[in-house]
């Protein structure tokens, strides 16, 4: 070993053995669990598949793993949608004296505790809520013309307590997340390539669909994974604001830890939860690697 | 005269309070090689982008093929431009940026398409380089690519925004014979932007050079670096030899040189400062000793010898002037190279001088 990969291992120990203990741990133990089964109060330590078993077949731990699936791909596909006009805006439009200006408002949300935010969402979102509040005036309205047109229309209301509650919450806490990556993706690009295309005929749309988007694919690739893996095994949001129908994995997760005491079958949904998004991402990156001409 | 391709008629350009174009009128004749040429910041690639239609103006119009496109977004203009960074796709490869400006031809089909890219590549000398990736190439290549990229459209006018001054010398020559084959083989007309006097003196039919957004002068190569109108663009073009003069009526009398006749000179030009003639060191000669010579001669002292193989300068101090003139000589065989501290005689002739005035 000579002198410099000594100094190198040195300067890398502390983070090394901090990862060791904190992550690669915990991760192995998860994983140790997820092999062993819940006896009652204690836990049998043969190694078996039954587990897996259960987590792939039973309709309920399905129901919950597809619907985290589905919650978590709508709040990604939400949020970038409407991340990239923001990150176009501040990158092609604000003056760049006034970019990181820009990008310090965007992270105004962060200012503020995640759970005060959520509670935020309930206030809106609520039964006497603010959206509710605003529609009161309207909805005999909306059931009169129902009637009209032959419906069975009970009027609108805000949807706390659902999916859609789950869905627009994440899409808002998320929202700096996805713009940030994009944003440099767009900054990165050479003006000049959108006047060449402008030169060779193309039309202000048309360059953006040629030009400006797949060269901004990158940083669009990176905002959709870094939604979408922290948002499927999101905890406090579903609970706070999801209803029955709302719950996603990570509560059902807790429920086998906390409230079933079946902490083996809360680690073999964790790893299926694990598996499952890391397949996912892997098939985003490589799908994005096809459409963008395998760079 | 036929109708020009371009007229630019009183082009004003303002960026806020900063005046970039200041009233330029301009026509540009079909199949020419124009060459926009001027100090940095003299407005010239400003106009050039006027003329694609990426930089709107103030006031004034721009008239292409006699129809007024002042107006008109650069991807309705019949021109095309090869940008200074080349602007290559970087997500495309080489055959897919050539093709770039074809798609919207739908009167071809996709082989009729791939002939033109390939038949582009071949003009350009890159042929075979279709499949490669666009982010691969070196920078002769990136250039020769945005050049197949705005040919293979047939554009009316192509533009040309300093294309070669990010390639190293040897690069640079061969590039600019390159395109000058290639404008005359493709008959488009050429405009160039550049801050090198010598390549637009290299490549240009006619030269029109820029200071503080206004033309100063508008010429043929020849005429531009023989009879500059003012000290600017006389300093601009080319190196000059400055002496003070004075001038009485017809009659100059110019340090080191003596008098002369203000019909004999060559031209006359403009100066902000005091009456000076001006002439290029190649116009005048040393005599070595023994040599006889007809026409006027100064005396004056070696000052300083810079041996170039083929040629050598001489600075040399006239009798008389104060500073030192340029003096460029043929190195012909047999002829010495004189030393410095020499007393050498010029022959000159008023010919050869212009007056600034």
């Amino acid at each position: 070993m000579d002198q410099e990969t000594k100094r190198g291992l040195t300067l890398i120990a502390p983070p090394l053995l901090y990862a060791l203990a904190l992550l690669a741990g915990p991760l192995l133990a998860i994983f140790l669990f997820s092999f062993w089964t819940q006896d009652y109060l204690t836990i049998d330590r043969t190694p078996t598949l039954a587990n897996y078993a259960e987590a792939l077949t039973d309709p309920i731990y399905r129901t919950i793993m597809l619907r985290s699936l589905w919650i978590s791909g709508a709040v990604t596909i939400a949020t970038v949608v409407l991340a990239f006009p923001v990150a176009y805006y501040v990158s092609f439009r604000v003056a760049p004296s006034r970019k990181s200006l820009w990008l310090f408002l965007i992270t105004i949300p962060f200012w503020t505790s995640y759970l005060l935010r959520i509670f935020l969402w309930k206030v809106i979102l609520g039964y006497n809520g603010v959206i509710n509040s605003l529609l009161e005036p309207i909805n005999p309205w909306i059931v009169a013309l129902g009637q009209r047109l032959g419906l069975e229309w009970d009027g609108l209301a805000a949807p706390l307590y659902s999916p859609e509650a789950v869905i627009i919450t994440l899409s808002h806490a998320f929202a700096p997340f996805a713009i940030l990556p994009i944003f440099v993706a767009l900054e990165k690009i050479d003006r000049n390539l959108l006047e060449a295309a402008r030169d060779l005929g193309e039309n202000a749309v048309t360059t953006f669909f040629r030009v400006t988007l797949p060269l901004a694919m990158p940083g669009v690739v990176a905002a959709l994974l870094i939604v979408f893996i922290p948002t499927v095994g999101d905890y406090v949001t579903p609970a706070l604001v999801g209803g029955p129908n709302g719950l996603m994995i990570a509560n059902m997760i807790q429920t086998q830890f906390l409230g079933l005491n079946n902490a083996p079958m809360g680690a073999t949904l964790a790893v299926v939860a694990m598996v499952l998004v890391t397949i996912i991402a892997l098939a985003t990156v490589a799908l994005a690697r096809r459409l963008s001409g395998g760079r | 005269m036929t109708e020009p391709l371009i007229r630019l008629q009183g082009i004003q350009k303002y960026y806020g309070d900063y005046h970039a174009l200041r009233g330029v009128d301009l026509d540009i004749r079909a199949g020419e090689f124009f060459s926009l040429l001027g100090p940095s910041g003299c407005g010239k690639t400003t106009l050039l982008r006027v003329i694609a239609g990426f930089e709107g103006v103030t006031e004034g119009t721009v008239m292409i093929g006699g129809t007024d496109m002042t107006r008109l977004s650069p991807n309705r203009r019949p021109t095309n431009m090869v940008f200074q960074s080349y602007a290559i796709f970087p997500h495309l490869t080489v055959a897919q940026n050539v093709g770039f400006g074809l798609r919207k031809r739908s009167d071809l089909n996709r082989q009729a398409k791939d002939t033109l890219v390939d038949d582009a590549l071949d003009m350009v000398g890159l042929d075979g380089y279709g499949k490669r990736a666009a982010h691969a190439l070196s920078g002769g290549q990136r250039q020769r690519v945005a050049l197949a990229r705005a040919l293979v459209l047939r554009p009316k006018v192509l533009l040309l925004d300093e294309p070669l001054s990010a390639l190293d010398r040897k690069m640079r020559e061969q590039m600019q014979v390159e395109l000058i084959r290639l404008q005359r083989q493709v008959g488009i007309t050429f405009i160039l932007v550049t801050h090198d006097q010598e390549e637009a003196l290299v490549m240009s039919d006619r030269i029109a050079v820029m200071f503080e957004g206004e033309i100063a002068q508008l010429a043929e190569a020849e005429a531009l670096y023989r009879r500059p109108v003012s000290r600017r663009v006389a300093e601009f073009i080319g190196v000059m030899n400055f002496l003070p003069a004075t001038v009485d009526g017809d009659v100059v009398d110019a340090a080191g040189l003596g008098k002369m006749v203000v019909q004999d000179l060559q031209s006359t030009a403009t100066t902000a400062g005091d009456p000076m003639v001006g002439f290029r060191p190649e116009t005048a000669t040393l005599l070595f000793p023994g040599q006889q010579t007809e026409g006027r001669v100064a005396e004056g002292r070696v000052v300083e010898v810079v041996y170039y193989g083929d040629m050598t300068y001489y600075d040399v101090t006239l009798d008389g002037a104060e500073k030192p003139v340029r003096i460029s000589m043929r190195n012909v065989f047999g002829r010495p190279v004189l030393d410095i501290g020499t007393q050498a005689r010029l022959a000159w002739s008023p010919g050869a001088i212009t007056l600034f005035r």
